[in-house]
């Protein structure tokens, strides 16, 4: 069991390896690796090096904090919601940074991606803070996960009828809006990557910290309590591991779909097909080794597919990941949260 | 029980009638009743049927997953026919056109998620994480559209995708009406079987019921109920999340129940559909939003009552 689990994990270090790699390589403009390579670690001011340095590293290195932020923090959420369907979306999240976003363009008249992180990591957190803080005060006991949910869902539409009325009042703001709505790795420096880097580490400890109690939670709350969990206390680290990793991940490359919802899932069906059991010290690593494989590989696809423009990542993820997910989901022994 | 089922119907029937008078005596002019009769009718009672059609088809959804997070928009129902009516009018089609454009993209998608769940016997997860791949799937399209469009084009396909009653009447509310009235026998039958599907699938197979045609059958019959909705109205989507929920959460049943979902979807629309020609007259705003910011709060506010009791 033990060796099987860390074959899954060296297995998806390898894919993500690849994925990094091609990142790397593949573009409007195909560099070779082994000038890659070199570019990496002897720049010498060539257009390639430039071409490795200024676009490539960059959008390399967002995509690999925005895919496993976003998958860790959909398999928090699934599992704290105890629903196959809870993701950043379903719980107001992506709502919440977008109502940042577009406040900034609207009332502010911001029109850069730097001003704008701040505005969306405001959002986020404060639509996060409101829905955990409602969702698990209202319900208590069994009831707990499924008022989680419904009051995620309630803010989301909220949050989606201030977004239209600011949206309506003007086309201009419509427009800049629409691009950052979709989700995008390009274009972000690593300067925005270094700002939002404490944000993601305290999400990803806070995750760590709850996978333990997660797995209680999985069992049911009186199993849980008899395990020695405190519900509370893992309820709260996982709300913040969900909150904080959403809302830095949206801040950075908008909200970009399906990674949350999609990945943890595929992790599930992954480790079943496995043997390897649905502990989450296994499913978190494995969900942020995967999440990081779907962001890279819908942004490079992304390059390529439509000569000579660009598709985001945001675009992508489902269109990549979704007959995965079918195909996964339709193996029988799934189990899902 | 049972009379507290009947009791809130009869409440919510009367809300329904005193939102729809009102939606029919209130305006931009004063005019005399049968000119408002005339003038304003056909249009609140497009808001009423199909704020029905999607309570209705988002109890039945909501009961086959097993799923409160379900309804069409999870699914890719909506997707579909958002896709469908983005490319319609982005492309330039006259606008008679979008509406079963917008149908026909509803129910593909539909149709695409059944096939998935059937080879899964419509196990709940398995059947809705297919839909909701579909569902991703042709958001992205929707994505595509939008960003490649021309703004203007796009933003009016973006408040379609919101749902609006502007221009709308009779012409759009007879056929909806009729699908109500023709679906009601099989409504009925549906709200029966489904009783028995709330068991699991061996108990209820040695009770004599076929718990998976029964799912497969109420969850087609839902899903074509939100299409036509949707296709009519646009995606006024989140009635068929709450409507259900709050039918249930006022009756206290173990599922949604289905008729009072759909009177609870119908008042929710009319009500908003008046909020929203009148809030920034002359001015109208989408239905849809409105629906969102009325229904948001009242699901939370339905949950913090639940909590005193």
């Amino acid at each position: 069991m033990m060796g099987r689990r860390i074959g899954l994990l060296l297995g998806a270090a390898v894919i993500l390896i690849l994925a990094v790699a091609a990142s790397l390589a593949i573009g409007a403009r195909p560099i070779p690796l082994d000038e890659v390579w070199a570019a990496l670690f002897h720049p010498n001011g060539s257009e390639t090096a430039v071409i490795v340095h200024d676009l490539r590293i960059p959008r390399t290195v967002v995509g690999l904090a925005v895919g496993p932020a976003l998958a860790v923090a959909g398999l928090v959420m699934q599992a704290l919601t105890r629903n196959p369907l809870a993701e950043p979306r379903i719980l107001g999240i992506s709502a919440g940074a977008s109502t940042g976003v577009v406040l900034a363009i609207a009332v502010f008249g911001i029109g850069t991606l730097a001003g704008w992180i701040w505005f969306a990591l405001l959002g986020a957190l404060a639509a996060g803070a409101v829905v955990f803080t409602l969702g698990l005060r209202l319900g208590t006991g069994s009831s707990s996960p499924i008022t989680l949910a419904l009051t995620g869902a309630a803010v989301d539409a909220c949050l989606g009828a201030v977004i239209y009325t600011l949206l309506s009042t003007s086309t201009r703001t419509f427009d800049q809006f629409r691009f950052w709505a979709v989700g995008s790795l390009s274009g972000r420096s690593l300067d925005l990557v270094v700002q939002a880097a404490p944000i993601l580490l305290l999400g990803l400890v806070s995750a760590i910290a709850a996978a333990r109690g997660l797995d209680g939670l999985a069992l049911g709350d009186e199993v849980a309590v008899g395990l020695g969990h405190r519900i509370a206390l893992v309820r709260t680290t996982a709300a913040i591991a969900a909150v904080t990793l959403t809302g830095a991940a949206v801040a950075l490359a908008g909200p970009i779909a399906f990674v949350g919802l999609a990945v943890p899932h595929a992790a599930r069906a992954l480790s079943a097909r496995f043997g390897t059991g649905t502990s989450h010290a296994l499913l978190l690593p494995l969900s942020a080794l995967l999440g990081g494989v779907l962001v890279l590989v819908a942004d490079t696809v992304g390059r390529i597919i439509a000569p000579p423009g660009e598709i985001p990542a945001g675009v992508l993820t489902a269109l990549v990941g979704a007959p995965l997910l079918v195909a996964l989901t339709r193996r029988p022994r799934l189990v899902a949260a | 029980m049972k009379l507290r089922y009947a009791g809130w119907l009869v409440a919510a029937g009367a809300v329904l009638a005193g939102a729809m008078a009102l939606s029919v005596s209130v305006g931009e002019a004063d005019l005399p009743w049968s000119l408002a009769l005339d003038l304003r009718l056909p249009r609140t009672a497009l808001a009423a049927v199909s704020g029905a059609l999607f309570g209705i088809g988002g109890a039945l959804i909501q009961s086959v997953t097993r799923n409160p997070l379900a309804s069409p928009d999870v699914i890719g129902v909506t997707q579909g026919a958002g896709l469908a009516a983005v490319i319609a009018v982005t492309a330039g089609l006259p606008y008679a056109l979008v509406a079963p454009t917008a149908l026909a993209g509803g129910l593909l998608a539909a149709a695409v998620a059944f096939l998935l769940g059937a080879r899964s016997g419509f196990t709940a997860n398995r059947f809705v994480l297919g839909g909701v791949a579909i569902a991703f799937a042709l958001r992205a399209g929707i994505e595509i559209t939008l960003t490649t469009a021309d703004a203007i084009d796009a933003q009016r396909a973006q408040i379609w995708l919101l749902g609006s009653l502007n221009g709308l009447g009779w012409a759009e509310a007879t056929p909806l009406a009729i699908t109500l009235v023709v679906a009601l026998p099989l409504l009925a039958m549906a709200a029966w079987a489904l009783r028995t599907s709330a068991l699991d699938d061996d108990t209820a197979r040695g009770l004599g019921a076929r718990p998976v045609g029964v799912r497969a059958a109420a969850g087609a019959l839902g899903v074509v109920m939100a299409a036509l909705a949707t296709a009519t109205v646009g995606a006024v989507d989140f009635v068929a999340l709450v409507a259900p929920q709050t039918a249930q959460r006022l009756a206290r049943t173990e599922r949604p129940p289905i008729a009072l979902a759909g009177v609870v979807g119908a008042a929710l629309v009319v009500v908003a559909d008046l909020v929203a020609r009148r809030l920034l007259a002359p001015t109208q705003l989408p239905v849809g939003v409105v629906t969102a910011a009325i229904g948001g709060p009242f699901l939370i506010f339905l949950l913090l009552r639940a909590r005193r009791a």
